[in-house]
């Protein structure tokens, strides 16, 4: 099954391995996805999905120590974040940043201009046209251009908000990082009618996910069970199903695993809140 | 001298032409170089305030000399050495209930080794004045700038300050407001300059509900030592007083925040407020802030914080993977760092000043 014409964007993922301050999350995972393809990846908290996401994109935090990623043939791991977002690349983030002073259309614009060779900029009519549409797809409040990035953002609006960057950047390659994470059901909603309208046989699409409600809103052509920091399942949407309706305890039985997680969150340490100072530290 | 005298009369005619070109667009201003009013340039909506040299001042109104004499003030030698050698001198008297919401820009340019100017601002009951002043100097030498200003009942000062001045310059800046009943005084600082630079403001709160914010944002570079304090000194029940820096440090350079909200006793319901933020930029840079509350009354409201680190990592990170390179996404963040005094600039072409000076110290 063939979509698309030659423009199509395929990303593979080839025995990905890759480790965190000395410990191994990514186990050579294997991927591939092609324009047109809308791939999911479930699986229980830590099993490296989330990882998946931030190697594929170069989070710093990051080393890979094994495997490759390519993106149309060309080698992802030696290029640097920005220059695998101009490549096509787009990660909508879990837990994007709050970036206090620059407004969201002040980013927005700075993004897209870096697309264009140096010098060009692209027209601010046509600019300001597009991102007001974006705003009102995705029923954002109308001041949103001149809010600062994310700053005081509610969790659904600033997931929204990486879906309004996608739509505005056009990625040929788009993962979604646990975009369904924090939004109520009318969030959702809308989050699901933008992205399943942006699908096209350019745009590979890569939802990482918990929760099978994701996939009621946007339709997954492919889904895949991660365990252990790899891929260990894969299948159609009939799979989702039964994950919906029996857990992933077989998944486990049927492969032998007793404990999916590659790694075991450590309990946040306390920090006591003590005094600054006092008169008689300051010897007043 | 006679080659000195040449050299002179051209630093002259470099910085008159910089002033020119930074004034553009501004409806109201005044130069003064070197303690003469060189330039003026005000419209008619600034008719009710006087605007005096000290030569005039003197004469004209000798009782608001002594209230600037009995002024609160640090009792420093550099303080001291302004009052006594000053040599160039401002007073803008606004009398009562006299409003001006336009902005006067005044320039004070110093072209000679030695600039000790002191500026007195004296509102009047239910006044309003917006003054803002750029400190310039390319010259070698000393910079010595002292501002005044007294702010009666219910009057309300908005002061917003940029200062260039050039390496070779050693400076002592201070700027000081007492504030009376329902009084405000809102001061914005700005300093992108290379001098050596001490700065200090004092607000004193003296009357009741009477408010003062002081926001000072700094950037240091090369092998530049700076100092900004700010003390809000609260001699009055219900009196408000907020402090804020922002400091950028880069190369080598070395910036130091020194913050004090003082609410002495029996100050009941006062508030007390401060944030210090800095990024550290150069490897070797040196970022300190000092938040000190110093309280001598338990009904009170107060905080201070400091929250000092180079660029955040997950902002830089969040920003490229948008396709910035690292460098604009590290200007972005500066930039949008900076945000509270941008606003403050009027014309695009202080904006674009401010941004290429934010630029050059920021590489």
């Amino acid at each position: 099954m063939v979509k698309g014409g030659h423009n199509m964007a395929t990303l593979k993922i080839i025995n990905l391995h890759a480790e965190v301050e000395g410990i191994e999350i990514l186990r050579g995972v294997d991927l591939e996805i092609k324009g047109g393809q809308t791939h999911a990846i479930m699986g229980p908290n830590g099993t490296g999905k989330s990882t998946l996401a931030s190697v594929v994109m170069g989070h710093p935090k990051y080393t890979v120590t094994e495997g490759e990623i390519l993106l149309d043939g060309k080698n992802v791991l030696e290029m640097s974040v920005d220059e695998r977002s101009r490549a096509g690349l787009f990660l909508g983030m879990q837990a994007p940043s709050e970036v206090p002073g620059v407004t969201n259309s002040d980013f927005i614009k700075t993004a897209m201009n870096a697309r264009l060779e140096e010098g060009k900029n692209i027209s601010l009519f046509k600019f300001i046209r597009e991102y007001d549409r974006a705003v009102e797809d995705l029923k954002m409040s109308e001041d949103l251009p001149h809010r600062y990035l994310n700053q005081g953002f509610s969790g659904g609006e600033k997931k929204r908000n990486e879906i309004l960057q996608m739509k505005m950047l056009k990625p040929s390659i788009a993962i979604l990082d646990e975009i369904d994470s924090g939004l109520d059901v009318d969030a959702l909603k809308i989050v699901g009618e933008n992205v399943t309208a942006m699908k096209n046989k350019d745009l590979g699409l890569l939802l990482i996910t918990h929760y099978q409600r994701l996939l009621e809103y946007i339709e997954a052509d492919f889904v895949h069970v991660m365990m252990k920091g790899k891929i260990v399942k894969s299948g159609d949407i009939s799979l989702m199903k039964k994950i919906d309706q029996d857990g992933y305890d077989w998944i486990k039985e049927e492969l032998g695993i007793d404990d999916e997680r590659v790694f075991v969150k450590e309990e946040e340490q306390k920090v006591m809140l003590g005094t600054c100072a006092t008169k008689e530290a300051l010897d007043l | 001298m006679k080659m000195q005298y040449q050299k002179q009369a051209n630093i002259k005619k470099k910085e008159i032409s910089e002033i020119e070109r930074l004034s553009e667009g501004l409806e109201d201003y005044i130069v003064l170089q070197d303690g003469h009013i060189v330039t003026k340039k005000v419209s008619s909506a600034f008719d009710d305030l006087m605007i005096l040299t000290y030569d005039e001042a003197l004469q004209s109104y000798p009782a608001l000399f002594n209230e600037l004499v009995n002024v609160k003030h640090p009792s420093s030698d550099a303080y001291q050495y302004n009052f006594d050698e000053c040599n160039s001198g401002l007073l803008l008297y606004l009398p009562k209930k006299k409003r001006i919401s336009k902005p006067l820009h005044i320039f004070y340019v110093a072209t000679t080794e030695e600039f000790t100017h002191n500026t007195f601002l004296y509102l009047e009951q239910e006044s309003e004045l917006n003054y803002f002043e750029h400190l310039f100097s390319d010259a070698v030498g000393s910079y010595s700038y002292v501002s005044n200003a007294i702010v009666h009942e219910a009057a309300n000062l908005t002061y917003g300050a940029l200062s260039n001045l050039g390496k070779d310059v050693a400076s002592y800046v201070y700027r000081n407001a007492s504030v009376d009943r329902y009084g405000i005084s809102k001061y914005s600082l700005a300093d992108v300059g290379d001098a050596i630079q001490l700065m200090y403001q004092t607000i004193n709160l003296n009357g009741e509900y009477a408010s003062g914010t002081s926001k000072t944002i700094a950037i240091t570079s090369g092998v530049q030592e700076a100092r900004y304090e700010t003390l809000l000194e609260h001699n009055a029940l219900y009196s408000e007083g907020y402090i804020e820096h922002y400091g950028v440090a880069n190369n080598e350079s070395a910036l130091i925040f020194e913050g004090i909200g003082q609410i002495n006793k029996g100050m009941k319901q006062s508030i007390a407020r401060q944030q210090n933020h800095g990024i550290v930029l150069g490897e070797k840079a040196r970022l300190d802030a000092n938040p000190l509350l110093l309280i001598d009354e338990y009904d009170v409201i107060a905080s201070h914080g400091a929250a000092i680190g180079k660029i955040d990592d997950d902002e830089l990170y969040y920003l490229m993977s948008r396709g910035l390179t690292e460098k604009a996404a590290q200007r972005l963040i500066i930039n949008g760092f900076l945000s509270p005094v941008m606003s403050l600039l009027e014309t695009d072409t202080l904006k674009n000043m401010f941004l290429k000076r934010v630029e050059e110290k920021t590489l």
